[in-house]
């Protein structure tokens, strides 16, 4: 009521509620320190697994090369982390396999010396920056890290997508999976992720979207509202976080409207590509 | 559906890359707006279209800014055009993409812009060396139209045509098997048809064959069938300088010429033509016949 609209800062949602925008961060960050622990088993049995789908999908459609430098925003657990490592691993023993077969005329010294040097270099000098607003999710990304045996070319740093704590013109790829919903300007972070980009760069977003087919929006609809927090109750013990990610996923804009957002932060050949009807779209643009 | 006349209202940012267009890039909006963009098959959904020409000038309308820098389209030319330096090495690629964009100082995720599958680089290269041949033949022309030149024999005319348009390949002579079974990918073969009919139709009008006893689709035809059969030629050559593919050349402009000079070759053509018709009738109605029995 009245009191509400004294309170200070502009006013935003979160989920289906009104908040300010101070209470909003708080909130989400509350969320995800509750859930960082079952975020990986909350997204298999929310997804029926399909979540790993969409996200080598993401990875596929970066094509990144061996030296391509990545950040990797509200990239918490890793996922896409690992996957960006994987991709530029075996793109590199690739590289490598066709350098040899070119070097037929060599000695075998000399081949031996290029086979030490490469080992030492199995990435191509790739690497990947994951920035968190959340220490929890760091954590569980951290260990997850370790215990799958991901040593080199990570980083993991903590900070917010409004205002990342990174040079101008640094990274030749931006991704945020599944994380923009949760940031509160939304403005922000897409300029801060064009500052952020080298000329050239890329910025790619695999977020949940707009269903249009209507058959399918409605049976998304139940799923979402009478599944999901029940599964969040069961898995985490935590109802009202899922509550919120189904509602947050409602009030996401739609595909055109986030592309114009892009579009309006100086992003050229702003594209997307629907997932599954629309449940989830990769929006990609390029810093020209 | 949104209709866009202008382009999108952006925000007065300078944009990181796409550089001012210079005086003299702006006096050739004919070479831009003739190379045409070759995108195959869209992905499912298909992204508002920005208008092409850079040079249009809607009076009236905001964003009047854009007008001043280079469209994407041209970066994305000067960035294909780069790569060609790195495709004896990468193939035609993404990773020949991604050095050509390196070299002009972006990120080599800008090769992101373009399929993976290297189809517009391929595209792009073609599309460049028709040009440089049509160049070539309207300067001969000239030449001739100002009588520095002889008027060359129709068949000399054509021998020298395509032999100037395939030696442009041999710098990438050990790729171009691949670059060939590219542009005959199923969603590649619209765009690489077009552009091989239009160079041989270019090739015709500056032969200026006078003669109308030969059909134009024949010699059409003929003409293409005389490229592609040298250009695979020229692929399995390892004589010196390529003289074996360009004695092939000589003996099948011969056989052409030959045939050209006989009306009858026109009807047979046309009777051929019908016949294959009849033959394609029969073997339908045939089929359905056999449908009806069963």
């Amino acid at each position: 009521g009245s009191m509400r609209a004294l309170a200070a800062g502009p006013q935003t949602h979160f989920g289906f509620q009104t908040v300010t925008e101070a209470e909003r961060r708080e909130k989400i960050n509350q969320v995800f320190e509750s859930v960082a622990k079952k975020y990986d088993v909350m997204n298999d049995s929310m997804t029926l697994g399909i979540h790993r789908v969409w996200k080598d999908v993401l990875v596929l459609k970066m094509n990144p090369s061996p030296g391509t430098l990545l950040l990797d925003v509200a990239g918490g657990t890793g996922d896409i982390a690992f996957r960006f490592i994987n991709y530029v691993r075996s793109v590199r023993e690739r590289q490598l396999q066709r350098r040899l077969k070119h070097h037929q005329n060599l000695s075998w010294q000399e081949i031996a010396k290029s086979y030490q040097e490469d080992k030492c270099n199995s990435l191509g000098d790739s690497q990947v920056v994951i920035c968190d607003i959340n220490k929890e999710m760091l954590k569980v990304g951290k260990e997850k890290a370790q215990d799958l045996g991901y040593s080199e070319g990570l980083s993991w740093v903590l900070g917010n997508a409004e205002e990342l704590p990174f040079d101008d013109d640094m990274f030749d790829v931006y991704t945020i999976a599944f994380g923009i919903r949760n940031v509160t300007r939304i403005d922000l972070a897409l300029r801060e992720a064009y500052r952020v980009l080298k000329p050239g760069g890329r910025f790619l977003c695999l977020e949940f979207s707009q269903v249009s087919n209507p058959l399918l929006s409605r049976l998304y609809d139940l799923y979402s509202f009478q599944v999901i927090p029940v599964l969040g109750e069961v898995i985490a013990g935590d109802w009202k976080s899922y509550q919120y990610l189904v509602e947050s996923i409602r009030r996401f804009p739609p595909q055109e409207d986030f592309k114009a957002m892009i579009e309006d932060a100086g992003f050229f050949k702003v594209d997307y590509q629907n997932l599954n009807s629309g449940i989830v779209a990769i929006h990609s643009g390029f810093k020209l | 559906v949104r209709c866009q006349l202008s382009p999108p209202q952006r925000p007065l940012q300078t944009s990181a890359v796409l550089r001012r267009v210079s005086d003299e890039q702006k006096k050739e909006p004919l070479a831009s707006s003739s190379q045409q963009q070759f995108d195959s098959q869209p992905t499912d959904h298909q992204p508002e279209q920005e208008p092409q020409d850079p040079h249009s000038s809607y009076p009236g309308q905001g964003g009047q800014e854009s007008e001043d820098y280079e469209s994407e389209e041209q970066l994305q030319h000067r960035i294909l055009t780069a790569a060609l330096e790195f495709v004896p090495e990468h193939g035609w690629t993404a990773e020949a993409i991604a050095e050509g964009a390196k070299t002009l100082g972006l990120s080599g995720a800008a090769s992101g812009m373009f399929q993976s599958d290297g189809s517009q680089l391929v595209l792009h290269f073609v599309s460049q060396c028709n040009t440089k041949l049509s160049e070539l033949l309207e300067q001969e022309q000239k030449l001739v139209q100002q009588g520095e030149a002889e008027k060359k024999p129709t068949d000399q005319f054509l021998r020298d045509a395509v032999e100037a348009r395939l030696r442009m390949v041999i710098p990438y002579i050990e790729k171009w098997p691949q670059a060939l079974s590219i542009l005959l990918l199923p969603h590649n073969i619209p765009s690489s048809l077009s552009l091989l009919t239009t160079m041989i139709d270019d090739i015709w009008h500056y032969a200026g064959d006078q003669s109308t006893d030969i059909n134009w689709y024949t010699r059409r035809a003929v003409l293409t069938g005389i490229y592609n059969t040298t250009e695979l030629v020229m692929m399995q050559d390892s004589s010196p300088d390529f003289e074996d593919t360009w004695r092939f050349l000589e003996n099948r402009v011969a056989d052409a010429m030959k045939m050209g000079n006989t009306a009858n070759q026109v009807q047979s053509t046309g009777e051929a033509l019908v016949q294959g018709l009849m033959g394609a009738a029969v073997t339908v109605s045939n089929a359905e016949t056999s449908r009806a029995l069963r």
